[in-house]
């Protein structure tokens, strides 16, 4: 695991991630707890591309949440090898979740006011005053590694395409073993999405890491080497799994 | 950490308000920064101006209307004291030196003072930067601000005109032109930063004469000043007397505060009017402070207002791995920032808007206020910035406290 954004990308086997009995409720003032996820189990091996569709509601972002730590789930564990991600304290969290995961939002989420480099090097800011050689370099190879020029102007600047480009470095930056991505493509017209689709496959495997998304994009479950449906909180069976075979995937 | 990245980007997104807010404050700030400076200017100066003016003696009236017509030369017709008391004084132990003042002519809007050479030079404290002191009845000399070449002559006018550029004269003044009277100036005096420094000094024995009083002395070569002929010495507006100690100075004061005179301490008038402008002052600062809280808390709940609209984007950084330590830093610093800014600015405007009201009671009184920002108002907004950085702990501790998964829903 990286101690900075600043290591070049190591070719080393992800953790396994395991999510075992999961459940998060949601209480809302005035009205009962609702539960968000029931009892979810499943494996994302490790350099898997692991895909969660379902329907609106279905408790699939809040799944990727509760697998980054930022919810607390009810019951159940979050593991990352051996490590129990949901025994940890916040900060203890924040941490993996700063060396191990990356992100990457539906709408982008970038600071807009912010230039194409800065963006990218977000992540190591949190815990670097003196921005590293090998970061900023780092960061200008993972920026024309996506098609966007490192010296790019402000990100509220860029093309809709570009940003998603853009966060995908940025969730790469710190070379994490572990890209969460939810509907990293439904802001995107039909081009985009496909072009979006095979960078994010593409440098999430030069990089070595496991991949757990959401998407109702046919096209990018159609590159996942699993595709698992949350419908009501529970997780259906597998769709396709003739996929597995065909792909590799274990 | 590094929060400047986000600190930026928040103030950028802010766009004018990253402009506006600070403004506001520094306007609040600046209100109470020019009041104190101004008050603090206006203490001193005037002091300052009534530095020779140890004691004054005058006829029954208006303590505050002789200082403020002998001291600062606001006009005003005020009645006269007997002549007489001026050889009175020249005989007495206890006094160093006295001189008479009287005024009512001007040139130019400049006022025509008559006095001694003794108390033009200020009691031998200030000689002439230019030529020398008057030594004639037909001649001059005048304060440094008095647009008067050395050599020219000008001819007085009774009462007092706008002051107008040196060379012409108003409507006013060419009606009330004393004709055949001529002063020589020859000689400038230093600038003191008082408004004697608009004045144009003549020996007092002309200004009787001008105005058919004879010169106060038996004979018409008499030399200038005392002592005066008790028979024919005329009345003249006020006596400024410097005497020879402390003791003197209550000795003279307890005497001549009676039969048919005032004499008084230009400082206790001073202290009276301090203590009015200190109620005022008083006023005004209990009235900026309140401004200055409600500034504060509308930025401040303006600021909390922003942090709850960004409440996703700190979530976002979270999610990207930031510390609830570095959310908190990074809201902290950037209203801190707006806050501190305004309470600099407000620093420096307040300092402007007091030099910009010195300057203008200058052109209008003569007096000099040398406006400072001193230490009461530098720790006075330095004490706001620490105010304002707890304010801004605010928005800094909502944002801390939010929940990431709520927030990114």
């Amino acid at each position: 695991m990286p101690a900075s954004g600043a290591a070049e990308p190591a070719v080393r086997r992800p953790p396994l991630l395991a999510i075992t009995d999961l459940v998060v409720e949601r209480s809302e003032a005035s009205r009962p707890s609702r539960r968000i996820l029931d009892q979810v189990t499943f494996v994302v091996e490790p350099g898997a591309v692991i895909a969660l569709t379902g329907p609106s509601g279905a408790g699939k972002t809040t799944l990727l949440h509760a697998v980054a730590g930022l919810v607390s789930p009810d019951a159940g564990t979050v593991s990352w090898g051996d490590l129990d991600v949901t025994a940890l304290p916040e900060a203890g969290r924040d941490r993996w979740r700063r060396d191990s995961v990356g992100l990457v939002f539906q709408d982008f989420q970038l600071l807009a006011e912010l230039g194409v480099i800065e963006n990218i090097l977000l992540p190591v800011r949190f815990d670097h005053w003196r921005m590293p050689r090998a970061a900023v370099e780092r960061a200008e190879q993972l920026a024309t590694r996506v098609g966007l020029d490192p010296r790019g102007p402000r990100a509220g600047m860029l093309s809709r395409g570009e940003q998603q480009r853009l966060a995908i470095a940025r969730a790469l930056m710190r070379s994490p073993q572990l890209i969460l991505a939810d509907e990293p493509t439904a802001s995107l017209d039909a081009d985009n999405s496909a072009r979006i689709a095979d960078l994010l496959i593409e440098t999430t495997r030069e990089a070595a890491a496991s991949i757990l998304l959401v998407s109702h994009d046919d096209d990018l479950l159609g590159r996942a080497g699993r595709v698992h449906r949350l419908e009501g909180g529970g997780m259906r069976p597998e769709l396709r799994p003739e996929l597995q075979h065909e792909r590799g995937v274990p | 950490m590094n929060p400047w990245p986000v600190v930026i980007a928040d103030l950028r997104a802010l766009r004018w308000v990253a402009w506006a807010a600070p403004l506001l404050v520094a306007i609040a700030v600046a209100l109470g920064v020019a009041i104190s400076a101004q008050e603090t200017a206006l203490r001193r100066s005037s002091a300052q101006a009534a530095d020779d003016f140890d004691l004054l003696i005058g006829a029954p009236g208006s303590h505050t209307q002789l200082v403020l017509t002998t001291v600062y030369l606001q006009p005003e017709a005020i009645p006269l004291v007997d002549g007489a008391i001026l050889n009175a004084l020249a005989g007495d132990e206890r006094v160093r030196a006295a001189a008479p003042i009287a005024f009512g002519d001007s040139v130019r809007g400049h006022p025509v003072i008559g006095t001694t050479a003794e108390f033009a030079a200020r009691w031998g404290r200030a000689v002439p930067s230019e030529g020398r002191l008057f030594a004639r009845e037909s001649e001059a000399v005048v304060g440094a601000e008095v647009g008067l070449r050395l050599g020219e002559t000008v001819t007085p006018s009774h009462g007092v005109a706008t002051r107008r550029p040196a060379g012409t004269d108003g409507e006013d003044e060419a009606r009330h032109r004393h004709e055949g009277v001529r002063y020589t100036v020859v000689g400038r005096l230093p600038r003191f930063g008082t408004p004697w420094d608009g004045a144009i000094l003549v020996p007092i024995e002309s200004v009787w004469e001008t105005h058919g009083l004879g010169n106060g002395h038996a004979t018409e070569d008499a030399r200038l000043g005392p002592p005066f002929d008790a028979a024919r010495v005329p009345g003249v507006p006020a006596i400024v007397v410097k005497p020879r100690a402390v003791a003197d100075a209550y000795g003279l004061r307890a005497q001549y505060r009676q039969g048919g005179t005032v004499a008084f301490f230009p400082a206790e008038v001073l202290v009276g009017l301090y203590t009015a402008l200190g109620d005022v002052r008083d006023v005004l600062v209990v009235a900026t402070t309140l401004n200055d809280v409600l500034v504060f808390t509308a930025t401040t709940m303006l600021l909390l207002a922003l942090a709850g609209l960004r409440r996703r984007r700190y979530a976002v950084l979270r999610a990207l791995g930031a510390s609830r330590s570095y959310i908190l830093m990074s809201v902290w610093l950037g209203a801190a920032l707006i806050l501190a800014a305004g309470c600099l600015s407000g620093l420096v405007l307040g300092g402007l808007a007091a030099w910009v009201v010195g300057q203008l009671v200058e052109q209008r009184t003569g007096l000099v206020l040398a406006v400072a920002i001193g230490w009461p108002e530098v720790l006075g907004a330095l004490g706001l910035v620490v105010v304002g950085s707890l304010m801004a702990l605010l928005p800094a501790v909502a944002s801390f406290r939010t929940p990431v998964g709520d927030s990114l829903r």
